[in-house]
């Protein structure tokens, strides 16, 4: 095993924390910042800033520096809450520029086979936002994967006594795709689910 | 290493690293095998949207010793009723759940996979029934060898025909006469001649347990299962949870 410098050894334990980070990948990282102090001392600064300032909106939960968020504050549609797992699929949406209301973040989804209950999300936090009133519509964007549709079959239950219009993204062939490629549950799925031209 | 295409339903997936997935799966021909999908949240094309709890599908795998390589998948069936149905995903989920965590990796067991595919088979096309799923659960037991004694007493040995208050231990291993169950959990005559109905048809739906026989059937076959897990199942858990918040303890959606 290669011995570092007590520093360069506790930063290849961090970079190795991320995400499809192993340890080549790791030390690739860790030489190249070594190479360009300047970069070093700005990727420092901006995690340290991200640490300190960036939070979750006491509102919608997603990611924030100033609690409200600005789509929570702004002149969003307020009558329209698109309801997500995660706060990258907000921004998935966002980039979209297809949707001009408000959002609400999970933060998961349930799973029966994981044991992730209602109590683990963010749902109580939703319930208690449309019970306040000035919602009319409820966009149930979870996941199209089995705990995504556990959730937004759960949340549908809750949400119909309240009188709020429920609905769910469409799902489907993708664009640009070839038919013959489409896996055979999306295009029963594009079946069941056709509209009229 | 050598690569076949087997039969498989889907007992549990997991994402693992960046873009692959550890997938726990029930094969026809090779048991229960855990393998990894490289590559699978990247590759539409390679496994579509095949990888995921109780889908029934061909699956291309290279067989060797600890975690098989998942090259590809053909979807037979995602069982698209049970996705449009909390409690039926709840039961579909409990069914996988339950298979993966009392079979050992390894070795065919047709019969039992024949037992999971039916069970989801029903849930695809029924509504949520309970009395369907202790159908699977006494078959499940009986399959595995675990099954509880109802032919005759568990403590001493002697036919219970014409008794008809009896008591059940499942440390003793079955249905106990009125002298050796004194303490044990109360079960009727009736209740076992539904269990006894389970065991000799084959077909979900065709055993209707009325409501007293059905609480009684579930905490004689509740404990028997409990006895053989280390804890409890995730998905129980979550089926307890839904049972409690339903109006009416009913988890079927409207």
């Amino acid at each position: 095993m290669l011995h570092f410098s007590a520093s360069l050894t506790k930063l290849l334990g961090e970079l190795k924390k991320l995400p499809g980070v192993g340890e080549k990948t790791a030390l690739r990282l860790a030489f190249h910042l070594l190479k360009s102090p300047a970069n070093v001392h700005a990727l420092a600064e901006s995690l340290v800033e991200v640490g300190s300032r960036v939070r979750f909106c006491s509102t919608c939960f997603g990611i924030t520096e100033a609690d409200p968020c600005h789509i929570c504050t702004g002149d969003r549609d307020s009558a329209l809450i698109c309801v997500v797992e995660e706060p990258q699929d907000m921004l998935a949406i966002e980039r979209s520029h297809s949707f001009k209301g408000r959002y609400h973040v999970l933060h998961g989804a349930l799973s029966p086979l994981s044991g992730i209950t209602p109590g683990q999300l963010k749902i109580r936090e939703l319930m208690e936002r449309l019970e306040r009133g000035g919602c009319n519509e409820v966009i149930l964007a979870t996941n199209f994967t089995v705990e995504g549709e556990a959730t937004a079959l759960y949340l549908a239950r809750l949400i119909k006594p309240l009188g709020i219009r429920i609905t769910r993204l469409a799902h489907g062939i993708p664009l640009g795709s070839d038919l013959e490629y489409v896996d055979l549950a999306t295009v029963q799925r594009a079946m069941e689910g056709r509209s009229e031209v | 290493m050598r690569t076949t295409e087997c039969e498989s339903i889907i007992l549990g997936a997991t994402d693992y690293g960046e873009a692959d997935r550890l997938v726990t799966f029930f094969c026809h021909e090779h048991g229960k095998l855990r393998g990894v999908a490289r590559g699978a949240k990247r590759s539409r094309q390679r496994f579509g949207g095949a990888l995921e709890p109780f889908a029934r599908l061909h699956l291309q795998v290279s067989l060797k010793e600890g975690l098989v390589r998942i090259q590809g998948a053909d979807i037979l069936t995602v069982f698209p009723g049970i996705r449009t149905d909390l409690g039926r995903i709840g039961c579909a989920g409990y069914a996988c759940e339950l298979v993966d965590r009392l079979l050992p990796e390894g070795g065919a067991n047709p019969r039992l996979f024949r037992l999971l595919a039916a069970f989801l088979e029903f849930l695809d096309h029924s509504p949520y029934a309970e009395s369907a799923r202790r159908f699977f659960e006494i078959n499940l037991l009986n399959i595995l060898g675990y099954r509880p004694a109802l032919e005759h007493c568990a403590g001493c040995g002697a036919g219970l025909a014409g008794l008809e208050r009896l008591g059940f231990s499942a440390t003793a291993g079955g249905i106990l006469c009125r002298n050796c169950g004194t303490g044990s959990m109360p079960v009727t005559a009736a209740t076992v001649t539904l269990l006894h109905r389970c065991l000799s048809t084959g077909r979900f739906g065709a055993v209707d347990f009325p409501p007293s026989a059905l609480a009684e059937a579930g905490k004689l076959l509740d404990a028997s299962i409990a006895i053989h897990l280390s804890r409890p199942l995730n998905s129980l858990v979550f089926l307890c949870e839904l049972k409690e918040q339903a109006p009416g303890g009913s988890i079927q959606n409207d």
